[in-house]
């Protein structure tokens, strides 16, 4: 067996090393990197194509598509547009109300929705308002992504990496709400005052001209209001259910594909165009990794690592998670999260199985994954997004602004959930 | 029917040392929707359009918001002005790849390309790839209306 451990462990080691360094687009690498490990597998006989489907993680493939449907149907009715005109009128040219309520909305969004959908919508209509006023649009810029990342953290299908956790860990929506939402809470009051401080100088400036944003209509902004009614909604019905879902016996994909297909039957889109919106890179990047984590698993290296973890039970496990937490969170400011979380899922389990109580140990790398991504740009393609957008203004936003905010950022959220974490351990 | 009968001569160009500031005198001045820029030689290096000057003005970003008929008042926008030291830089930072065209290209050919690249105007080259003539889609389009049965009988 020791061939194939060593094999296996290669391709897996030189696909993340692809994805990370995006040498290549990560879907054709794992794509890639999928067929070369069942390949391999059938050679030495120790992974088949059957087992290979079996590995992939329909629960979190079914979650993902069902609410990808639902955005690919809000998007182009104006709604996010709305949301945040809205805002900039309520602000009434008041900078620090400005950021607290876009920031408000993209982060309430992105905690039932992508949060790459709902900082592509917000951020241009931010960077209008922003002009309008005449101040800079950089502070609301980085607080949207920073704080949609964070509020993406409380629930189960605010972020990728909840969605995979959940599903392997077999957490329901309202354990998120129970165990993550409110230390989420205390960390983006404390981001939210964090951003506060470190742009005091820009939202100190007094608007050039505050009169004109309150004639933005934000009615003329909803472009659809029927289908936007009808996809909200459906929508609201979903959250309602997902917090009955485990009482219900129903799985989260399942709660989420009900929903797309009666908001498609509702609302009878144009399929072509809909389908065109929908992340299916995001899907099958995600199925590709499943068969090679499959893989490696199937080849033995799993069992390897978590035997050499093996010691780690004399660490009390409180400080276990504590470490986790900052392990994942730095490595998500500089890589992926997506391939760490799946990578870290087996290994998880395999000390489950060898004896450790792993339960609180999800939570730690629910935190990391999640926070981790406000550290750099690359940390999480919200970022990329809004950085991409502020390019097309008068002041792009760099790499070493990005680090000034986001770090700090990223440091007081891990920060604020280890020590919540270390207290309310016993409860986890 | 070649270009160069339905070329202006007369074009108006900018060297490609001149400023921002300089181009945007010479688009007043002669009330043009686009200037080829020019090196030494007169061969044109590329082009400059009256949207890429007021990209200065009200940049790109408008184009992201999907559409802007909830802003009835552009507020500062409105009294924001290209600062000194932007309106001192190169032209050529606003610079568009130029597509010339020979002025013994054939009608259909020279409005196939305007139509494939979007453009409005063509700059027309001699055979040393000099500038010697400014095209527009006026121009093409209605030399080649003049072309269809009676047209040009009823042009009085």
């Amino acid at each position: 067996m020791m061939v194939p451990t060593i094999l296996t462990s290669i391709i897996f080691l030189a696909t993340l090393w692809l994805i990370f360094s995006e040498k290549l687009d990560r879907t054709i690498t794992g794509i890639a990197g999928a067929v070369l490990m069942v390949g391999l597998g059938k050679l030495f006989g120790f992974y088949s194509e059957v087992e290979a489907i079996k590995a992939v993680d329909f629960n979190t493939l079914g979650l993902l598509l069902g609410m990808m449907i639902l955005v690919a149907l809000l998007e182009p009715t104006g709604f996010f547009q709305y949301l945040a005109v809205l805002a900039g009128r309520l602000s009434k040219g008041h900078p620090v109300r400005l950021l607290v309520l876009l920031g408000a909305i993209t982060t309430v969004l992105s905690m039932f929705l992508d949060n790459v959908t709902t900082v592509v919508l917000i951020a241009p209509v931010t960077i209008l308002i922003s002009e309008i006023l005449g101040v800079d649009p950089v502070p609301y810029l980085i607080t949207e992504a920073l704080l949609s990342n964070t509020g993406g953290v409380a629930t189960l299908v605010g972020d990728p990496p909840n969605v995979l956790i959940g599903s392997a860990a077999n957490l329901s929506f309202d354990d998120f709400l129970i165990h993550s939402l409110p230390i989420v809470v205390v960390a983006w009051i404390v981001v939210l005052f964090l951003l506060r401080y470190l742009f005091r100088n820009e939202l100190a400036v007094k608007p050039r001209n505050s009169r004109a944003v309150m004639k933005l209509n934000p009615a003329e902004a909803l472009e659809d209001r029927k289908m936007a009614q009808r996809v909200l909604i459906v929508l609201g019905a979903a959250i309602l259910v997902f917090f009955f879902h485990s009482r219900l016996h129903l799985s989260p994909s399942f709660v989420a594909l009900s929903a797309a297909a009666a908001a498609l039957l509702w609302v009878r889109p144009n399929m072509r165009e809909m389908l065109q919106r929908v992340e299916w890179n995001v899907l099958l990047f995600f199925a590709a990794l499943f068969v090679m984590v499959g893989g490696l698993e199937a080849a033995g290296v799993l069992e390897i690592i978590v035997k050499a973890l093996e010691h780690v039970s004399v660490i009390p496990p409180v400080l276990f998670g504590v470490a986790l937490i900052w392990i994942i969170g730095i490595l998500s400011a500089f890589v992926d999260n997506v391939p760490i979380t799946i990578a870290m899922i087996p290994v998880i389990q395999g000390l489950g199985a060898s004896g450790v109580n792993i339960d609180p140990l999800w939570w730690a790398l629910v935190f990391g994954a999640g926070f981790g991504g406000n550290g750099t740009i690359i940390g999480s393609t919200a970022n990329i997004v809004v950085v991409t957008l502020s390019e097309k203004t008068r002041t792009p936003i760099t790499a070493k602004l990005w680090n000034r905010i986001g770090f700090p950022a990223m440091f007081s959220a891990c920060a604020v959930s280890s020590i919540l974490y270390v207290l309310v351990y016993p409860l986890l | 029917m070649i270009v160069s009968h339905f070329m202006k001569k007369k074009v108006v160009s900018i060297g490609a040392k001149a400023t921002i500031q300089e181009a945007a005198a010479k688009f007043v001045k002669q009330h043009v929707g686009e200037l080829p820029v020019v090196d030494d030689e007169k061969k044109p290096i590329g082009i400059v359009n009256l949207r890429d000057m007021l990209s200065l003005e009200l940049p790109d970003f408008v184009r992201f918001v999907e559409d802007v008929d909830f802003v009835h008042d552009f507020g500062a926008v409105e009294t924001t002005r290209p600062t000194a030291d932007l309106l001192v830089r190169p032209i050529t930072v606003l610079m568009q790849p130029v597509i010339p065209v020979d002025e013994n290209c054939g009608l259909l050919r020279a409005y196939a390309l305007m139509l494939q690249h979007n453009l409005l105007d063509m700059p027309v080259v001699n055979k040393a790839g000099k500038l010697v003539g400014i095209v527009s889609r006026v121009d093409i389009g209605t030399a080649i209306l003049a072309l269809w049965p009676g047209v040009e009988s009823k042009k009085s």
